[in-house]
């Protein structure tokens, strides 16, 4: 469990003043709070006895005032200090996370949901923020009152003491035992909170085919059924974890019945005075809150330590693809070539051909020509594209651009080189305008113009409420799939990279408008390297060379002509196609 | 980004709607309420049972006069709390009011040997009056610990019977609070589970026009997390709310009765707390506002980065994302710190508070105690009680938090529930079977928006069994026609009929079931692949497997793993796009409606998969009254009538080869969109 804590040795380090003040004034809080029973005590005793002056019971009550002062101050401070260092702390895990991530490749994100990675940034974040906050608090408030508290009573009134404080250590039993039902149950509710929201979620996506099939009722009862459970899941929390504070404060109110019972019959032996009785019965009451923090310490330091590992699960991520140590300065010229690459996902079991993703690649593509790409779907053919920029590795030796391994490369400057619209659009919720300057945040207004009506998105512009500041929604939710494409044809464009790779990227774009982007595109690339994947043969006409990729090998090499004339997958697609038309 | 309120000033209107909910709970909440009142009774009788037993048993000492016709008189008069023992030559009693010293200890003779003994033995100390003994409180002093056991037995044993009834409370008190406990999460769950069924057969009925122009995002929140504010005051507010309030009212209830004026300058305390809370609330009110925001700001960040990191890396965006993320985290840490600084300061205060309440009623008390005015037992309770009576105080100004977020969450969601736009669904009509499947249009006109027709006056007549193609540019009203045949929108003027009756005055279930369109953007529920065919119907593996090979999808399901067992995940995404589109074909051949609306999709799938779907779309239309959308030549090629629109208006109609030869739109929209693909 502790092993677990070492990534946050340094966080700590860096806030050990805080510590070391919120630790100071938190004793600060307990020895005052240890305090004003005595001092209540003498006031009792003295004014138990007979005829005592008003003047020493003025004084100490205004002692005990002037410390609760101080113990209000201090318990500022503690917070302060204390909870002031587990909030920078979450901040500073919280940058390192997202740092980290930056630098992991996109097969890491590819096998890692969205969603679970939100959860740690959250939830397992808050769990470490206790724990380091919270946890530590109740950790030397408890250690430290609990040993005061039992000292104190202890050495004074032995017999009382060790009579009233035989309920208490069930408190901290309980607190133990029921922390992990509780966190099960938790985790319940939660779950069934996702189910719901998901259930919502999808009616609403797919109300279309619900009202047209008249199905409302039958999904009404599949929600009605979600919600029950959800209700269900919340009860069986409610069960314990709404009986447990009731049940802390009736062991903790047995342990004042039994003090209460023993001690006034030693009050009416005269073994103890008025004011011990009453300091006793503060001093036990204080008892009952350190035990149950000692059960809570335990659990929130359990959590933490689950959540922290985690955490680091994902800090331990080694960057897959990273650059080398010495890169090569040489220019990202626009020459691509190819060498008998195999490719496989798993990566170290080049033996079995079965499961490679692509074998024995061979392919140049000389710069200032356009290359596409045809293949069925799971063809490989996406697979092949994403090794360029090395979205994924691919093996050493294989893939060259001019003569340099592009392994040999700083990453950044590889990727800068390359350009890349991909299948499914990702657009960032900012406008329109700063969608298209995402990788040049410094051009200018009329370069961006001139892209965006390169891609014809130009004129939608009229249709949006706020034309370029318009803002696109999460993902882009507001456009349809067409104006997300041509924006990030556009995006891809004004960066001007010497390889430009469109991934089927006129897919919700019709035929006539892709006419009219694919001329303007063809002349502002001039002389520079593009890669065209698609799926029909209209836009691979306008190619210079085409291979078709299938099962992951090229089968078919060669010129629109040359390949419409041969036998072959290329034909068979035309023809289908051209009946199609 | 446009922020939703988060919290919301107390509204009494939208307390009352909240508070209605629970009226099917009436029962429930009556018995909790009643529970609540014992355990909160139980809890405050606590601290007097502890006060009863110092001053009657623990620390009691008698006064005494000489038993005289006024003296009987003025001890008629006090208190009928204390203790009066009327003897004939002495009166004693406990009341310190009358200023008479106290200095005498008397309880009654008891057959113990031990104690005649003991009486025998100190004679001289020991007076003896009826059945009772006297004993000086100086000589009482003076015994030894087990003599004074064997006298004041009797206060022994009063103190462990008391102890008895101290546990008995605690044990009533835990009941009672368990059931109150577990009656109101009951009743707060039930009534969350009901407005939660509310919402969602509300929305689900709204019409496609409102469902349309609301993000799905605000409704599904709606329904989910906004209620879950109300959980919160249900649980955490509602219950303790009248927990605190029966508490505190409690609290002044018994000080009053114990003693009038140190509960009087108990009372002037609460002033200056009341005002630091009110304060309180306004800051803490403002800090919790911007946590929330910046911790949305955070989230909404990372989230989107998450998903899109493949761009960021892509386009080398890391450096620059890492700075304007740090700096949002920044700004999270600092509305964290400040909502922080708020609490550090107002929960100290608050202790603060207590201490200064309970060393001024210990300053006054002792002043009281030395006039003799009030006994010690009633000051210790006091402290108990103060304690009491802050901590619920001190709750309440995070509980008026959660209250406001709740009042935000109430607004939303009751202006979801008031604002109803649905199809009317008056019709009593239903179909003769076997249905035909005419349709017919007449002077039909239509508007998503007032002023912008989309269809004008358009009529056209399809026969039964006819197979018919509408073709037109972009924003002709194509797709609209789907909408209005089946009722997603209602036409504004003009009739639609099917089988010759209007379909307003249609039951809306029976036209839906008869008249399915078949939509361009996929979409499949969640769950096996068998579920998703029969979508709610109750169909036999049989029917199933009829569906599936009618729509070309047998030979893809069969190879899976599971086959129809197989489930499908988020959005289908484990089968390819078009698997999926004939998926949705064999969805609605399974439901098996008499007329079907196709609106062809234009994305792409590789060509094979293209003509399985060709294929199923044959069989789909087979026997069938069909209305196409049409994008694929083929399609219109074997349409038995075309349409083609412009501007809501119908302008050509005929076969593929009598539109050609018209040479009109027809003509031209062909040569666009069809030809270049023919030209290769």
């Amino acid at each position: 469990m502790l092993k677990e804590f070492k990534t946050l040795i340094p966080m700590v380090k860096k806030y050990k003043y805080y510590y070391l003040m919120g630790l100071l004034s938190l004793i600060l809080v307990d020895a005052g709070e240890l305090y004003i029973p005595r001092l209540m005590k003498r006031v009792i005793d003295y004014i138990s006895t007979k005829g005592f002056s008003l003047r020493f019971v003025g004084e100490t009550v205004i002692i005990i005032m002037t410390i609760a002062l101080g113990v209000a101050i201090a318990r500022f401070g503690w917070r302060f200090f204390i909870v002031g260092a587990a909030r920078r702390i979450e901040r500073d895990l919280r940058s390192k996370l997202f740092s980290h991530l930056l630098t992991l490749s996109s097969s890491f994100f590819g096998r890692t949901k969205t969603g679970d990675l939100m959860a740690r940034a959250t939830n397992d974040m808050r769990a470490v923020r206790m724990a380091t906050g919270i946890a530590v608090v109740a950790f030397i408030d408890a250690t430290f009152l609990t040993v005061a508290i039992l000292f104190i009573i202890f050495s004074e009134y032995p017999k009382l003491a060790a009579i009233s404080v035989i309920p208490l250590p069930v408190i901290t039993i309980l607190v133990l035992s029921a922390g992990k039902f509780i966190r099960r149950y938790f985790k319940a509710v939660q779950e069934g909170f996702s189910r719901l929201t998901e259930n919502v979620q999808e009616t609403l996506s797919g109300i279309r085919v619900i009202k047209s099939f008249a199905r409302e009722d039958y999904f009404q009862k599949k929600f009605f059924k979600t919600n029950e459970e959800y209700k269900n899941s919340n009860m069986r929390l409610v069960r314990l974890w709404g009986f447990f504070f009731p049940l802390i404060n009736f062991i903790s109110g047995i342990s004042i019945m039994l003090l209460f019972t023993f001690g006034g019959i030693a009050v009416i032996e005269q073994s103890i005075t008025p004011g011990d009785f009453v300091a006793l019965i503060s001093y036990l009451t204080m008892l009952t809150w350190p035990l149950m923090g000692m059960g809570f310490t335990v659990n929130i330091l359990q959590r933490g330590s689950a959540s922290l590992s985690r955490i680091n699960e994902i800090l331990n991520q080694e960057a897959e693809i990273k650059s080398t140590e010495f890169p090569k300065e040489n220019n990202i010229t626009g020459d691509i070539t190819i060498k008998n690459m195999d490719f496989s996902y798993s990566g170290s079991d080049k033996g079995a051909g079965e499961d490679k993703t692509l074998e024995s690649i061979d392919l140049i593509i000389p710069k200032g020509t356009t290359l596409g790409i045809l293949g069925r779907t799971g063809s490989g053919k996406s697979t092949f594209i994403r090794l360029l920029p090395r979205l994924i590795d691919p093996p050493s030796g294989t893939v060259f651009i001019g003569n340099t391994d592009i392994r040999e490369f700083k990453l950044s400057e590889l990727r800068s080189s390359i350009g890349f619209v991909p299948q499914d659009t990702f657009l960032f919720s900012s406008t329109i305008k700063e969608n298209i300057k995402f990788g040049k945040p410094d051009a200018e207004d009329s370069k961006i113009m001139e892209m965006a009506d390169l891609s014809t998105i130009s004129k939608d512009l009229n249709d949006f409420p706020g034309g370029w500041e318009t803002e696109v929604g999460e993902r882009g939710i507001t456009l349809s799939g067409g104006q997300k494409q041509r924006i990030a044809i556009s995006r891809a464009m004004i960066m001007d990279p010497s390889i430009l790779i469109l991934d089927d990227a006129f897919s919700s774009v019709d035929t006539a408008t892709e006419e009219k982007i694919l001329k303007g595109f063809l002349k502002v690339r001039k002389g520079k390297t593009n890669i065209l994947v698609s799926h029909r043969v209209s836009t691979l006409f306008h190619t210079d060379n085409i291979i078709v990729i299938d099962k992951g090998r090229i089968i078919q090499k060669g010129t629109h002509k040359e390949l419409y004339k041969t036998e072959g997958f290329y034909r068979e697609i035309a023809i289908l196609q051209e009946a199609e038309a | 980004m446009k922020q939703e309120e988060i919290i919301k000033n107390y509204d009494p209107v939208i307390m009352k709607r909240l508070l209605g909910f629970t009226k099917p709970y009436k029962f429930h909440v009556i018995i909790a309420v009643t529970a609540l009142f014992f355990a909160t009774a139980a809890e405050l009788m606590m601290p007097v049972i502890m006060q009863k037993t110092i001053d009657e048993n623990i620390l009691v000492t008698y006064s005494r006069v000489k038993n005289t016709e006024t003296s009987r008189e003025i001890l008629g008069k006090i208190d009928r709390n204390k203790i009066v023992i009327e003897l004939p030559e002495y009166v004693y009693f406990t009341d310190k009011s009358l200023k008479i010293p106290s200095e005498y200890y008397i309880t009654k003779r008891t057959d113990n040997t031990e104690l005649i003994k003991l009486i025998q033995d100190n004679k001289s100390k020991i007076e003896l009056s009826g059945e009772y003994i006297i004993i000086g409180l100086e000589d009482l002093n003076n015994l030894s610990i087990r003599e004074r056991r064997i006298i004041r037995e009797s206060d022994i044993n009063a103190v462990k019977s008391r102890g008895l009834i101290y546990l008995g409370l605690l044990i009533g008190g835990l009941i009672f609070t368990f059931l109150q406990v577990y009656l109101m999460a009951y009743t707060g769950q039930k009534v969350m589970e009901d407005i939660r069924l509310k919402l969602y057969n509300h929305t689900v009925r709204q019409s496609l026009n409102f469902l349309g122009k609301t993000p799905i995002g605000s409704l599904v929140t709606k329904i989910t997390n906004d209620v879950e504010t109300i959980n919160d005051f249900f649980t955490s507010v509602a219950t303790s709310v009248l927990k605190d309030f029966s508490l505190v009212a409690g609290v002044l209830i018994t000080l009053f009765y114990l003693d009038t004026r140190l509960a009087l300058i108990t009372v002037l305390s609460i002033p200056p707390v009341f005002i630091a809370t009110y304060f309180f609330r306004i800051v803490a009110r403002n800090a919790y506002r911007s946590v929330r925001q910046a911790v949305s700001s955070v989230n909404t960040f990372l989230s989107e980065h998450i998903s899109g990191m493949d761009i960021v890396q892509m386009f080398g965006r890391e450096e620059a994302n890492r700075k304007e993320f740090n700096k949002k985290n920044k700004t999270l840490l600092k509305a964290n710190l400040s909502e922080m600084y708020v609490f550090a300061t107002f929960k100290p205060l608050m202790n603060l508070f207590t201490a200064v309440s309970i060393s001024v009623i210990i300053y006054f008390g002792a002043g009281n105690l030395l006039k003799h005015a009030l006994s010690l037992g009633i000051l210790i309770a006091f402290i108990d009680l103060i304690q009491k009576f802050y901590r619920p105080i001190m709750d309440f100004a995070e509980k008026f938090t959660i209250l406001q977020s709740a009042m935000a969450g109430g607004e939303r969601i009751f202006s979801l529930m008031d604002d109803v736009d649905r199809i009317e669904d008056k019709g009593t009509e239903t179909l003769q079977t076997p249905v035909k499947g005419k349709i017919e249009f007449r002077d039909v006109l239509f508007a998503y928006k007032e002023n912008e027709p989309v269809l004008n006056n358009l009529s056209f007549t399809v026969e039964p069994g006819e197979k018919v193609a509408i073709v037109g540019y972009t924003g002709a009203g194509k797709t609209t026609i789907a909408n209005l045949i089946t009722r997603l929108w209602d036409v504004n003027s003009g009739t639609i009929l099917l089988d010759g009756i209007d379909i307003k005055k249609l039951e809306l279930k029976n036209l839906r079931e008869t008249v399915i369109p078949v939509q361009q953007d996929i979409f499949l529920f969640s769950g096996t692949i068998e579920e998703s065919i029969k979508t709610g119907l109750n169909l036999t593996q049989e029917k199933i497997k009829e569906a599936a090979l009618l729509a070309q999808s047998d030979h893809f399901i069969a190879k899976m793993d599971k086959g129809y067992q197989t489930i499908l995940n988020e959005r289908g995404s484990n089968l390819s796009t078009g698997q999926r589109q004939l998926l949705t074909f064999a969805r609605v051949i399974a439901q098996n409606p008499q007329v079907i609306i196709l609106d062809e999709a234009t994305g792409n799938v590789d060509t094979e998969t293209e003509k399985l779907i060709q294929k199923a779309i044959e069989e789909l239309m087979k026997d069938r009254t069909s209305l196409v959308i049409a994008h694929r030549l083929s399609t219109i090629r074997n349409a038995d009538k075309i349409l083609v629109l412009a501007k809501g208006h119908l302008e050509e109609v005929g076969t593929h080869e009598e539109l050609l030869d018209i040479k009109g739109i027809y003509y031209n929209l062909y040569k666009l969109q069809y030809e270049s693909q023919g030209n290769i």
